[in-house]
């Protein structure tokens, strides 16, 4: 039990540590600088000078780039083509080929952004230099290349931090995790020392107060834990949270009754603790992709899509979305944690099971 | 003649003990419904789950509310070519904020665009900026990926045709027109995943968590039983020659095993599915696994030793799945993790498997192009192989009961 207190907390600390800045910054790339000019070194220097990427090498061919790329040594490069200088100068446009590395999703996705700024600062000073020489002033000469302006907002989270994206729903699913496993284990340990039937005495026989009376002061080391993890996420991180605290809270003991309702469901069903326990630990691990935080359910396999509602977690991260993010009406907020409460139900019919089993303490060694 | 038949004899005695330990660790696994649950389920069932997770690969057409204050011809063009893009679909037409917020609140949609009134005013003429507003969805970033993707594709697209208008208005010839608008001003190429798809990304990384967690999870489970059940093998009488001949065969053991499992997960499962890229060369992949095992397999009796019964292991160590993942670098950019956990992270097979596998499989890289991790792999094996010999040394020393009594 302390024992997982303590992984809790270093969990705790190795998320909140690991994403310390949220946003990628300096990400390896290459250019591969087949003109060298003047003009192209200026690029190389403009790219360095941004905040998300840095050149680490300068290669001579694509070849040589593209080996980088192969050893995970970069993200992506940028192909400057021979006689680029010449083109710009005539005032026509040069091609410039930006290539990346699309395993690394995150790193990629941030590279190629970072690139493709680039080519368009060096069409746009081309541009603006084409039409100062027509005689346009400067002014003029901006809304001819910019004539539309797009306007990005990102509700809840406006530099797209992946720590308040990740971390928020990967903590308490961790808790889930352990709230699980710690539960299939204490209740399972009573099966398999056969002192479950002096547990069950202590409760004047009935099955249900023996579980509450077992499960309450875990519920509220766990209750504690998962605040302490709300606490760290928006007090000592800072995270923005556009609603109400004491809901996230209140959502937390749900989903810490439901963990446990689930829990108690498995080590029913598979009265001996190591099957109910690795049973727990595969459901556990598939409540992260399950819960849909990471990838919608509108784009999975439709029979998997029913499936998702069966995870706590994605409840959960429906509550975090609707008040850390989101703001919104608190009816987002409650039928997620009804959703949550149903998981108790099933515990009407497994009681019956566990107690039979608590009395036979029929634990086989293998 | 007699001193190389002793040492011939001591060799074959050797040989045996090693085996013998591996056939009773294979046996031992196939008994014990907990490690053949976690080997087994986990190790066939989830890559097949995981593929159905992520079944379509990308996010097409998520749920876009408009709020078009301007109604003009100009902004219902634009809104026609969103919609008409994979990435997302017009749901709700709005005629304020307010309903369009309620919307995204609700999560009916994903993201709004927004156009003022005088969107189409400013672009008249020959002067004057109009702007389009975009609100995305942050629960996630798929859908912000989606929304802006579409929205500035369809923006660069109208811009151009702006332009084009503008520039004959002030009397630019139509050939220069041509050269800045239809010449393209680059290129992109997207290496080894070109439609950036999620389960291209993801499962790769998952099949190799999946073999080495389930690997880990499952060997200290049988090793906390041995404990517990005061079952630990003795071939020898001498501590060190005994641990290490059985560490050898229970990692023969668990290696036999899981060779199988890595070549059916790491291998056959990529060329089942066509959205999991699979470009390795077959032959490099299986000369990667071996140390990829066998690096795990010591690693795993090192820790194992701490373990002194079967469950503590699961419940402490299920959350490092997790922290393995993240901390080999990914998902979350190996350069942007903080130096400590960096340098912490060598330390852990699944880092250099990770990197290594992904090179191999989905990059194509050759042999001496992922030699870096390789060699870490070989590295790793040799330094856990001696840290699990003087784990087992030490607690004989400290718990002689927990030797099996009858060997």
């Amino acid at each position: 039990m302390i024992a997982t207190v303590v992984v809790m907390l270093l969990c705790c600390f190795f998320f909140a540590t690991i994403m310390q800045k949220g946003v990628p910054e300096r990400m390896p790339i290459a250019v591969v600088d087949l003109d060298k000019t003047t003009t192209s070194r200026n690029v190389i220097h403009q790219l360095n000078s941004m905040q998300m990427v840095q050149v680490t090498k300068v290669c001579n061919s694509y070849a040589e780039a593209r080996d980088m790329l192969q050893r995970g040594d970069i993200y992506g490069f940028m192909l400057i083509p021979r006689g680029f200088y010449n083109k710009l100068a005539g005032l026509k446009r040069p091609t410039l080929s930006v290539y990346t590395n699309n395993t690394y999703t995150v790193g990629a996705n941030m590279a190629y952004k970072q690139l493709l700024t680039m080519c368009n600062l060096v069409a746009g000073a081309l541009q603006l230099e084409v039409f100062t020489a027509v005689g346009l002033t400067e002014e003029q000469a901006m809304t001819l290349i910019q004539p539309i302006v797009m306007e990005n907002h990102q509700i809840g989270n406006p530099k797209a931090n992946y720590a308040i994206y990740l971390v928020g729903t990967i903590l308490p699913g961790i808790l889930g995790l352990i709230v699980l496993t710690t539960t299939v284990f204490s209740i399972g340990l009573e099966l398999k020392d056969k002192t479950s039937r002096e547990w069950l005495d202590v409760a004047d026989g009935s099955m249900p107060v023996a579980l509450i009376g077992k499960l309450l002061p875990y519920n509220l080391i766990y209750l504690a834990l998962g605040i302490c993890c709300n606490m760290l996420l928006f007090e000592v991180m800072d995270l923005p949270v556009a609603g109400s605290f004491l809901l996230m809270s209140l959502a937390m003991l749900v989903y810490v009754c439901a963990m446990q309702a689930i829990a108690v469901l498995f080590i029913g069903l598979i009265p001996t603790v190591r099957t109910a326990l690795s049973i727990s630990a595969l459901y556990g691990m598939l409540a992260f992709s399950m819960s849909g935080f990471t990838y919608p359910p509108m784009a999975m396999l439709p029979a998997f899509r029913s499936l998702t509602w069966l995870f706590p977690l994605g409840h959960y991260y429906h509550v975090y979305a609707n008040e850390a993010l989101l703001n919104g009406p608190i009816e987002n907020t409650i039928l997620p944690m009804i959703w949550m409460l149903l998981a108790l139900l099933p515990q009407l019919f497994i009681v019956e099971r566990l107690r039979y089993a608590a009395i036979n303490l029929n634990y086989s060694p293998k | 003649m007699s001193a190389f038949k002793d040492i011939w004899n001591s060799c074959k005695q050797v040989m045996l003990n090693i085996w013998e330990v591996a056939s009773n660790t294979i046996v031992e696994v196939f008994h014990d419904h907990g490690v053949m649950s976690i080997f087994f389920i986990a190790g066939l069932v989830y890559p097949f789950l995981y593929e159905g997770l992520c079944w379509e690969n990308t996010l097409k057409e998520v749920p876009i509310a408009v709020v078009d204050l301007s109604g003009s011809q100009q902004s219902k063009r634009f809104l026609r070519k969103v919609d008409a893009s994979h990435d997302v679909k017009i749901e709700y037409r709005c005629t304020s904020m307010t309903e369009a917020e309620q919307l995204l609140q609700d999560q009916k949609v994903h993201g709004i665009m927004y156009f003022p009134r005088d969107y189409a005013d400013n672009l008249e003429g020959v002067k004057g900026q109009a702007h389009v507003s975009v609100y995305c969805d942050m629960s996630t970033f798929l859908y912000m990926k989606n929304i802006l993707l579409s929205s500035s594709l369809v923006m660069l697209d109208e811009m151009h045709l702006v332009q084009r208008q503008r520039m004959s208005a002030l009397g630019v010839g139509d050939e220069m027109i041509n050269e800045f608008i239809q010449g393209s001003q680059y290129e992109e190429t997207k290496l080894y995943n070109p439609i950036d798809g999620y389960a291209s990304f993801l499962i790769p990384p998952v099949l190799v968590l999946i073999i080495l967690q389930t690997l880990f999870l499952g060997l200290c489970m049988l090793m906390g039983t041995l404990r517990e059940e005061k079952r630990l093998y003795k071939v020898s009488n001498n501590k060190w020659s005994n641990s290490i001949q059985v560490n050898l065969g229970m990692a023969l053991g668990f290696f036999i095993i899981y060779i199988g499992l890595s070549c059916i997960d790491l291998i056959l499962v990529p060329r089942i599915f066509g959205n999991i890229p699979h470009i390795g060369d077959v032959k490099n992949l299986i000369m990667f696994i071996v140390p990829m095992l066998l690096s795990t397999i010591f690693f795993s009796l090192f820790i194992a030793g701490f373990l002194k019964n079967r469950e503590t292991g699961m419940v402490v160590l299920l959350p490092t799945s997790l922290i393995f993942l993240f901390i080999a670098g990914v998902s979350w950019p190996q350069v942007c993790i903080p130096e400590a956990w960096r340098h912490l992270s060598y330390f852990f097979p699944t880092t250099w498997s990770l990197h290594g596998y992904l090179h191999l499989n989905s990059m194509g890289a050759t042999m001496s192009q992922i030699a870096k991790e390789f060699n870490a792999l070989w590295i790793l094996t040799a330094f856990y192989f001696v840290l699990a010999v003087i784990q087992m040394v030490v607690i004989f020393r400290k718990d002689p009961k927990s030797l099996a009594s009858n060997n």
